[in-house]
């Protein structure tokens, strides 16, 4: 951590989300599902990060001797905490790729890991971006530090009702804030805003991840 | 199933999540997400260890009914097949 705030130059952007499309029809979809294949909605968060990456690549890979390294994988590395405190951010491969199920199942089975302390050194040596999640502590935004040498990492809040005005109309919504820190040298502000829309874009479409 | 074998399950499943924590220690009034620090995996763990033993599928519209102790047990106690 000490390294990653002396190194990189970070940037830091936040943007607020509204989740009912998503909600609503993760809850509809759950609603079909035994308990034991339900998804988390943060499995749509990682997917709609790792389809937003593709849109734009700078996000994805590593600053290494002084270049930029993107990668064509993308591994998203979660920041998970151990109940015996510190925190551990292991890769999910290619979430671009995977469906929400499998996504639930890799996160599932990792978290599981963990949290047994079995984890593959690959896992934890190779994510190309991380996400960090603290909405479930109660948090309305975290900004987060990037995990060198990637060059960008999303934090996500909790889900809070907000009043939301929408076409000349306020309604209560859920809202999450989604936040990026970014790496200067790698990226900047404008393509970052880019990045957080294109999350936000992807979210409202949760039949399409 | 009595209250004490719903419990007994309940604490057990909190056991294999939060091992350092002692069972003795619950408060069955108070939310277990803040008690023994359990996420939504954490939880749906729980759930899918309920359902595996009680065979009780709980909606997820329903989790917030469960947060202590003591309504997990009443829930359940209300919804085990006679």
């Amino acid at each position: 951590m000490t390294r990653s705030k002396r190194e990189i130059p970070h940037y830091y952007l936040g943007t607020s989300i509204d989740l009912s499309n998503t909600l609503s029809w993760l809850q509809a979809e759950n609603l079909k599902r035994t308990v034991a294949d339900r998804i988390l909605y943060s499995v749509l968060l990682l997917k709609a990060v790792a389809l937003a990456v593709r849109q734009v690549p700078e996000m994805n890979g590593f600053w290494i001797g002084n270049e930029s390294k993107p990668s064509d994988a993308i591994h998203v590395g979660i920041a998970i905490s151990l109940r015996q405190g510190g925190l551990i951010a292991p890769a999910i491969h290619d979430v671009d790729k995977k469906s929400l199920d499998e996504i639930m199942i890799s996160l599932r089975d990792l978290v599981k890991r963990v949290r047994a302390g079995v984890l593959r050194s690959s896992e934890i040596a190779d994510a190309t971006i991380t996400v960090t999640s603290l909405g479930e502590q109660g948090v309305e935004s975290v900004f987060g530090v990037i995990y060198p040498p990637q060059v960008a990492l999303v934090g996500f809040g909790k889900i809070i009702e907000r009043p939301w005005a929408l076409n000349g109309m306020v309604g209560a919504r859920p809202v999450i804030m989604a936040s990026l820190a970014g790496d200067h040298r790698a990226s900047d502000g404008h393509r970052g805003g880019l990045f957080l829309a294109a999350i936000a874009r992807l979210l409202q479409e949760p039949q399409k991840l | 199933m009595s209250d004490d074998e719903i419990k007994a399950l309940i604490l057990g499943e909190v056991a294999k999540i939060a091992p350092e924590f002692d069972p003795l220690q619950i408060d069955p009034a108070v939310d277990l997400r803040e008690q023994i620090d359990l996420d939504s995996m954490d939880i749906l763990n729980l759930m899918i260890a309920i359902h595996a033993a009680t065979g009780i599928d709980i909606p997820e519209a329903d989790y917030p009914k469960m947060a202590t102790l003591d309504e997990c047990v009443a829930y359940l106690g209300a919804h085990a097949p006679r």
